[in-house]
């Protein structure tokens, strides 16, 4: 479960329907630096498949695979 | 077996395939039928049952009469197709170990899913549908008003996206600096066993409904059993089709629906050559319009649609609860306004009912709609090009600026 790198920031969506854990994911890694490591938390159903689709489409890298925290998805990605 | 298991009930499937069969059984149920999977109608009902429930005299409302207020949610066919849509989208929440009460961080979305829950069930309602019967279903019937209702959400849908896209729509998200921690995982599951219970009781349900003669109570449950599986498994989201394009440049949801549709519209003219039925044909009119700008505006405010809201209360996203509410009350409205205040005679009475089939015969009705589909599908992916062309371009500006 630990990182090679300790993210950087954390956007906790626990509790957030979609669209907006998509909308928030994609605004905070717009604001970061490039480089720099994303942490999401988020337990929107809907958002386990269009938070890292969207994050790919809009060219950020993941860090590592999606982990399945029993009802919650955690994502690494890279600004 | 153990990798069957995880397929169907640990990820959830492809919209696609979901999709497919949706529009598989959907044709199928109007065959043994004659009715076609809807909820909103059945919402209505369920706003005049609460009505008389509190002694409001409804004998006289027209709306009432014409969309058949009688017996209670559990005599009516329609009402099975909505719970059972509850019951088989929970099923598969707990079979799937899923279920998790779900508090909205921001307070503001209760209020933004009541009054879009009321705005959209009000829309749904003054355009004889959602986005099934006026939409998924409607379009397979060669109803006119479904064509004009698509044309209509997508517009009202661009302007609720407008709206989600505001800092104070939307909220500012709670970014925090360095690692946090994930919730601790419960040892015990527990899930599966109630959900498999309920399972087994629901079959029981259907099974005596069969047994005892009432097989269209039986096959609404069974279908509607069906359907709600489905939605929850394939993440089926109406709401996102059109808004997300607009949002993220997302085309997914979209272009599976409108090839569920497709494959839906081939079986059901089949279906309607060969056993002699009859078409559900709604009333085209100014009020399809406006019903369809209002129910496209109220799903993105509400995030999420009639349909898409059962499933995500079955989750456990709280935030479901004003909607459902507010789609019953919006619905009970436009019943009240309907003769009431004079909606009929403004936006409906100059309508007529126009279907494909009777204008231009099967072969023409199939024709012109799988072209009006091609084109939808055109359309989608030429607003997914084009958002990643401007983002493309906005990243470029960027670069140079530094």
């Amino acid at each position: 479960m630990q990182n090679d790198k300790e993210a950087d920031f954390t956007l906790d969506l626990r509790g957030e329907s979609c669209p907006y854990p998509v909308i928030y994911t994609l605004e905070a890694l717009e604001g970061m630096n490039k480089g720099e490591l994303l942490q999401v938390i988020t337990d929107c159903p809907g958002s386990f498949r269009n938070v890292p689709e969207e994050a790919l489409a809009h060219g950020y890298t993941f860090a590592q695979d999606p982990i399945k925290n029993g009802q919650e998805y955690l994502f690494y990605i890279y600004a | 077996m153990k990798t069957m298991i995880q397929t169907t009930l640990q990820r959830y499937w492809n919209p696609y395939v979901v999709l497919l069969i949706a529009g598989i059984l959907s044709a199928l149920y109007f065959g043994l039928t004659s009715t076609v999977w809807a909820v909103t109608g059945e919402f209505t009902r369920l706003g005049g049952d609460l009505l008389k429930l509190f002694g409001v005299d409804i004998s006289g409302w027209q709306y009432f009469d014409m969309v058949h207020l009688k017996g209670t949610t559990w005599s009516r066919p329609d009402g099975w197709i909505v719970w059972g849509m509850f019951i088989g989208a929970l099923i598969m929440v707990l079979l799937s170990n899923s279920f998790k009460i779900r508090l909205p961080q921001q307070k503001r979305r209760y209020v933004q899913g009541l009054v879009g829950g009321i705005i959209a069930g009000f829309g749904a309602r003054l355009a004889l549908g959602c986005n099934l019967a006026a939409f998924f279903t409607g379009v397979p019937q060669f109803s006119f008003h479904s064509w004009i209702f698509i044309v209509a959400t997508g517009v009202g849908t661009f302007f609720g996206a407008k709206l989600t896209k505001m800092r104070w729509w939307k909220g500012r998200p709670s970014l925090t600096r360095g690692a946090a921690k994930p919730s601790t995982v419960k040892k015990r599951v527990i899930q599966p066993y109630v959900g498999g219970t309920i399972a087994v009781l629901y079959i029981g349900l259907v099974t005596y409904f069969f047994a005892t003669g009432q097989k269209l109570l039986g096959l609404g449950a069974l279908f509607g059993l069906a359907f709600g599986i489905l939605i929850e498994r394939g993440q089926i989201c109406f709401t996102s089709a059109f808004r997300d394009l607009f949002l993220v440049g997302r085309s997914i949801m979209a272009k599976a629906i409108i090839i569920g549709m497709a494959v839906s519209s081939v079986l059901t003219v089949i279906v309607i050559s060969v056993y002699d039925l009859t078409p559900i044909t709604q009333i085209a009119a100014l009020s399809t319009f406006v019903g369809g700008v209002l129910f496209g505006l109220g799903i993105v405010m509400a995030s999420g649609c009639e349909t898409g809201m059962m499933y995500r209360l079955m989750e456990g996203q709280v935030l479901f609860l004003p909607v459902f509410a507010g789609n019953i009350i919006g619905a009970t409205f436009l019943a009240y306004a309907w003769d009431h205040l004079g909606v009929y005679d403004v936006l409906v009475k100059s309508g007529a009912k126009i279907n494909l089939l009777d204008s231009i015969g099967p072969i023409g009705a199939i024709a012109a709609t799988l072209v009006m589909l091609g084109l939808l599908y055109t359309l989608t992916i030429y607003w997914e090009k084009r958002y990643h062309h401007k983002l493309t371009i906005k990243r470029g500006a960027e670069i140079h600026a530094k």
